[in-house]
């Protein structure tokens, strides 16, 4: 009941402040800016001045597996980006500004307040995947051919997990900091670390939350869930779960007005 | 019937104690002013009541709270300056603020209503907040705290920042809602605290340095001082003043003559029948009742 009123009270403000229109919009663009660009990148070529006469240019012939991969790619990159920008005053503004000062002194359990905020975020951003996945299988299957329906679901699955995690580390900087800028800088340079040590140490570390894209692209062109991509899935779920937990903790142990 | 028991509450901040061993207890339904210069640790004592500060050391335990439950749902907290989502309405944040304290949805939306009247501020209610005044967010500052009826209303400086009017509405205000519930505030405005308050407890530096009904205090602090003003130079008088058996000293400053007396009573007569008699140009005559004033200078000076 209270959980639902912080939930209610998050979706409004992210209804209010025009962030269900707009997130949605920027993930839409990323996923169908490199569909609809290699299709007509001969013609933009040309368009844009052309070659010297006698140029032959061959462009690789692009699977609906590998299109959708690059909208995905274009989300890893810049998308995680925005979702930090979305999430990094969450908690962190809210203690900035005081007003948390007048919702913390009503008896609000700290873990119906995170967990609200991380529901409300969660729910945004995989509608916002869904949405813009969508449409960039749209492009696909006009430009590129068919590509099952349900695989986009598999896609839209899995790669959730990913992005759930990147809300997460956010939520987590949100209880250790007050600072929004601290907050959004650390959740970048964890993300980059881990992106980092994963590429480092990859033979060692194959079911790394980074790893989930390489192992969706592996069922996309296998046609089947292999084991490696539900083990990801697995740590990454785990990864979450400890993370959430752990900013309960430390929210719960923290003086608000600090 | 006692409410609340303080007891020992420290609160240190980088080794230097704000609040220092401060004992009290509060009696239900009575409004009880915090006074203290800046920095006396007046908003440290109400946010560690409120719960948003834990104590360095000491504890404040309910009476009526023998489960041992969350203290927050009988407490309500203003602070000294509120800050609401400005993407509410007035309306919005108190229903907000009410369900939070688990508060049924019908009875919130009524109680929102009545508490919006009740403040004055019922025309704004469907108003942002971000178009709110000063003075506005204060009022729904003190509707978001009692919205849930709290047994314990803390107020931090509620007064202080706005206009006579506004000032004048929110005693008015206080002195309604001490009905209903136990009220401590903090002000440095004693004339405030004067006004509304049963109990005063004077807080300097940290520590508890007087308490006591505003008559009790009175009584204690009470000076026997005359003052008298003249319509043109008060030396004349003095030797004259002075000759009284009821009178210890004077001191003159210009037209002022100010007269320290034995006895009180005794030298209000003396000087009102010498004076009467000998026709003298008074144009004032006080007899110097401790204000608030002079009692919290004395008391910290100690």
């Amino acid at each position: 009941m209270q959980w639902i009123t912080l939930f209610q009270k998050e979706m409004l403000e992210n209804w209010r402040n025009k962030k269900w229109i707009w997130f949605p919009l920027v993930i839409i663009l990323m996923a169908i800016m490199d569909p609809i660009s290699n299709y007509y990148l001969p013609q933009i070529i040309e368009a844009t001045g052309g070659l010297p006469e006698g140029t032959n240019i061959e462009l690789p012939d692009y699977t609906p597996s590998e299109v959708i991969m690059m909208s995905l790619g274009q989300i890893s990159s810049l998308g995680v980006l925005v979702i930090v920008l979305i999430s990094m005053g969450t908690i962190a503004g809210e203690r900035k500004s005081g007003v948390s000062e007048l919702i913390l002194v009503k008896p609000v359990a700290y873990r119906n307040y995170i967990t609200a905020k991380w529901a409300a975020l969660i729910v945004l951003v995989w509608g916002a995947l869904f949405i813009g996945l969508l449409a960039s299988w749209y492009y696909v299957t006009i430009l590129y051919g068919s590509l099952a329906f349900g695989s986009l679901l598999l896609v839209v699955l899995f790669y959730g997990l990913w992005l759930t995690l990147v809300v997460t580390v956010s939520i987590f900087y949100n209880t250790l900091f007050k600072s929004v800028g601290v907050v959004g800088f650390l959740s970048v340079l964890t993300i980059m670390l881990m992106s980092l040590v994963t590429k480092i140490f990859g033979r060692f570390l194959n079911w790394s939350p980074i790893h989930l894209s390489d192992h969706i692209f592996d069922m996309l062109m296998m046609e089947q869930i292999s084991t490696e991509l539900i083990a990801t899935a697995i740590i990454t779920l785990a990864i979450t779960i400890i993370l959430l937990t752990g900013s309960i903790f430390i929210f719960k142990s923290k003086e608000m007005a600090n | 019937m006692t409410l609340l028991t303080v007891s020992n509450l420290t609160k240190v901040y980088d080794k230097k104690a704000a609040v220092d061993h401060v004992s009290f207890t509060f009696q239900k339904g009575k409004c009880i002013a915090l006074i203290g210069p800046n920095g006396a640790g007046k908003t440290t004592i109400l946010r560690t009541l409120s719960g948003i500060l834990t104590p360095t050391t000491g504890s404040v335990t309910f009476a009526d709270n023998e489960k041992n439950e969350d203290i927050r749902k009988w407490i309500g907290y203003l602070p000294q300056y509120p800050v609401f989502y400005s993407w509410m309405t007035g309306k919005e944040f108190l229903v907000y603020a009410a369900k939070l304290a688990y508060t049924p949805k019908a009875e919130a939306e009524k109680r929102a209503v009545e508490l919006l009247k009740k403040v004055g501020i019922e025309e704004a209610g469907d108003q942002h907040i971000s178009k709110y005044s000063g003075g506005m967010k204060q009022r729904l500052g003190i509707a978001q705290a009692t919205i849930h009826k709290p047994k314990l209303l803390l107020l931090d400086e509620p007064v202080s920042s706005l206009d006579p009017i506004g000032r004048r509405e929110v005693l008015t205000l206080m002195e309604e809602l001490k009905q209903e519930m136990t009220i401590l505030f903090s002000t440095h405005i004693l004339g405030d605290a004067d006004e509304v308050s049963d109990e005063l407890l004077l807080l300097h530096q940290g520590k508890i340095v007087e308490s006591g009904t505003m008559a009790e205090l009175r009584k204690k602090y009470q000076t026997a001082k005359i003052e008298l003003e003249f319509q043109h130079d008060s030396i004349p008088y003095q030797a004259k003043v002075n000759a009284m058996a009821s009178i210890e000293s004077s001191y003159v400053d210009q037209n002022m003559l100010h007269v320290n007396a034995i006895d009180i009573t005794q030298a209000r007569q003396d000087i009102l029948h010498v004076a009467s008699a000998e026709n003298w140009p008074l144009t004032s005559f006080s007899l110097n009742r401790a204000s608030l004033e002079d009692m919290f200078m004395k008391v910290v000076k100690r």
